[in-house]
């Protein structure tokens, strides 16, 4: 009997955590920059 | 090395998650996305000999300038020129090259610091910085299409946003490093260019190394392509030679043209243009910017210099929104929005300011420079539509020329306008008014470009001929039957 493949398109469960931390790689220093950005901007309040 | 670059060892394995890819192509883009930060070496640069004062034989601003010129420039024609290059030999190759471009710019441009020759700056950081820019600009842009088929438009837009915020990053970077490395006999722009040139170099070949490329046929886990597609999605190849010899083309490089001529104009006038309308209502004193002391001016100028950051922010914002709303209300009428929106709210600038509404004036231009950002990261994807994605971002690099384009014709019109205005006799707080009016004009043009996009002929498509022979020179194995 075949044995139900699982669908090879799908992610592993496993690379939720690289993604996780590829994206706070490029996270935080986007994060700094719009935070020293946000810092300028509030003068104009 | 050559093999490790190469197109087929990058297709992905399966398991392989598509979401780690737009971080990578966001490396690059935050890196290149520099190019928009560079003014924060003007000034310590115009003093590189005379250290706290400029002295003779010291650089000026308007010479530094040309750098500008020179990144925009070689962005368009290096995408352009290149562009088919990146799409044979694949994006890791394409970034690698980009990231060697954009980090050795920065070191030849230390040397060029160092031994105050410009020629070494125009070259380092505009020159080859500029190829680095356009190599790098594009490289992501159909391997994204291609991983993203049901987000088309929200996964170009994440890299694309990524150009906008570069400068988030780079130039308070650039700032924190000037500080450090001056010296009693050095300004620190030199050193500040090696130490970036490196972490940009690091940055933009880890984002290289992350980019794969899906199997042919791919298709995202429980997704079917919609058995009712629009007539202005194809599912077929146009090859670049042949789209852009087409009017859809040439449709397409006037809406970006248009959109971004009418965007550069305000945001190179933002700040001094809420100066120049508004003068001492900003802190609340009455009179116009030519009646204040020099202390209330200081006042005035870092509330213009709030206004540009905050115009900014807006700017990378409406990148990751438009391009996202595109894929639910199509790339047509996202362009539509963009051009009978901005029409009213460019006419409605000068009203705002004659009322003396400064949330309104502000209001205006945050919403028009999301529309200004989300033309850029909206057009891979309406290229995509029209075009297929096998020569995307070979096309999408021809494109880009439109922006070069832009580079020089919003920045004339609007300080050559102002200009023959105050020379006329027009009071500098109503000289922005023509101006407004002319860049709502070029959103008209923009509007009848973007009416006239109809999906292309039928004898424009690629044959399977062709596509098989495109195929086997991109190194790539045939789709499977099944």
């Amino acid at each position: 009997m075949p044995s139900q493949a699982a669908d090879p398109s799908a992610p592993r469960p496993s690379s939720w955590l690289l993604v996780a931390l590829a994206w706070t790689l490029v996270g935080i220093p986007l994060a700094w920059g719009i935070y020293r950005t946000l810092r300028t901007a509030v003068k104009i309040f | 090395m050559a093999g490790l670059l190469a197109k087929e060892r990058i297709i992905a394995k399966p398991g392989f998650n598509r979401w780690l890819v737009p971080p990578a192509a966001l490396a690059i883009h935050l890196s290149i996305g520099m190019a928009y930060g560079f003014s924060v070496f003007w000034l310590p640069l115009s003093r590189a000999i005379g250290i706290t004062q400029p002295a003779p034989g010291d650089w000026k601003i308007s010479t530094l300038g040309w750098m500008f010129t020179l990144f925009f420039v070689f962005l368009g024609s290096s995408a352009a020129v290149f562009g088919r290059w990146v799409e044979r030999e694949g994006p890791r190759k394409a970034g690698v090259v980009a990231a060697f471009c954009w980090g050795g710019g920065f070191f030849v441009s230390a040397l060029g610091v160092y031994l105050h020759q410009i020629w070494l700056l125009w070259l380092g950081s505009g020159v080859i910085g500029g190829c680095g820019l356009g190599l790098g600009y594009i490289s992501p842009v159909s391997t994204l299409i291609k991983w993203f088929p049901d987000k088309r438009g929200m996964a170009t837009g994440m890299a694309i946003m990524g150009f906008g915020g570069g400068a988030m990053i780079g130039s308070p970077l650039a700032d924190i490093l000037m500080r450090h490395y001056a010296t009693p006999t050095s300004v620190g722009v030199w050193e500040t260019f090696v130490t970036m040139g490196v972490i940009y170099f690091v940055a933009m070949l880890c984002g290289a190394f992350g980019y794969r490329l899906p199997p042919e046929g791919w298709r995202p886990a429980g997704w079917t392509p919609p058995a009712q597609r629009s007539a202005m999605i194809t599912t077929r190849h146009v090859h670049v030679s042949r789209a852009w010899r087409t009017p859809q083309f040439w449709c397409l490089f006037t809406v970006l043209w248009m959109n971004v001529s009418a965007g550069i104009g305000v945001i190179g006038m933002a700040s001094p243009m809420l100066q120049e309308v508004f003068g001492g209502r900003l802190i609340g004193a009455a009179g116009t910017l030519k009646d204040l002391s020099g202390d209330q001016r200081a006042q005035v100028a870092t509330i213009g210099a709030g206004f540009a950051a905050l115009l900014s922010l807006f700017n990378i914002a409406g990148r990751i929104f438009w391009a996202s709303l595109s894929d639910y209300i199509g790339r047509k009428a996202t362009y539509y929005v963009f051009f009978v929106l901005g029409f009213a709210l460019y006419c409605a600038a000068p009203f705002a300011g004659k009322i003396g509404s400064i949330p309104l004036f502000v209001a205006i231009f945050c919403v028009i420079l999301t529309m200004y950002g989300g033309g850029f990261a909206t057009i891979p994807a309406y290229l995509a539509d029209i075009f297929g994605t096998r020569h995307v971002g070979a096309i999408h690099g021809r494109i880009l020329l439109a922006w070069s384009a832009a580079g020089i014709l919003g920045p004339v019109l609007v300080n050559y306008i102002r200009e023959y205005q105050l020379a006329h006799g027009v009071p500098a707080a109503q000289a922005y008014n023509t101006t407004m009016y002319i860049l709502a004009g070029l959103l008209v043009v923009g509007f009848f470009a973007n009416w006239a996009v109809r999906p292309v002929p039928e004898h424009v498509y690629m044959t399977d001929a062709e596509l098989e022979a495109e195929r086997r020179l991109a190194h790539e194995a045939a789709p499977s039957k099944s």
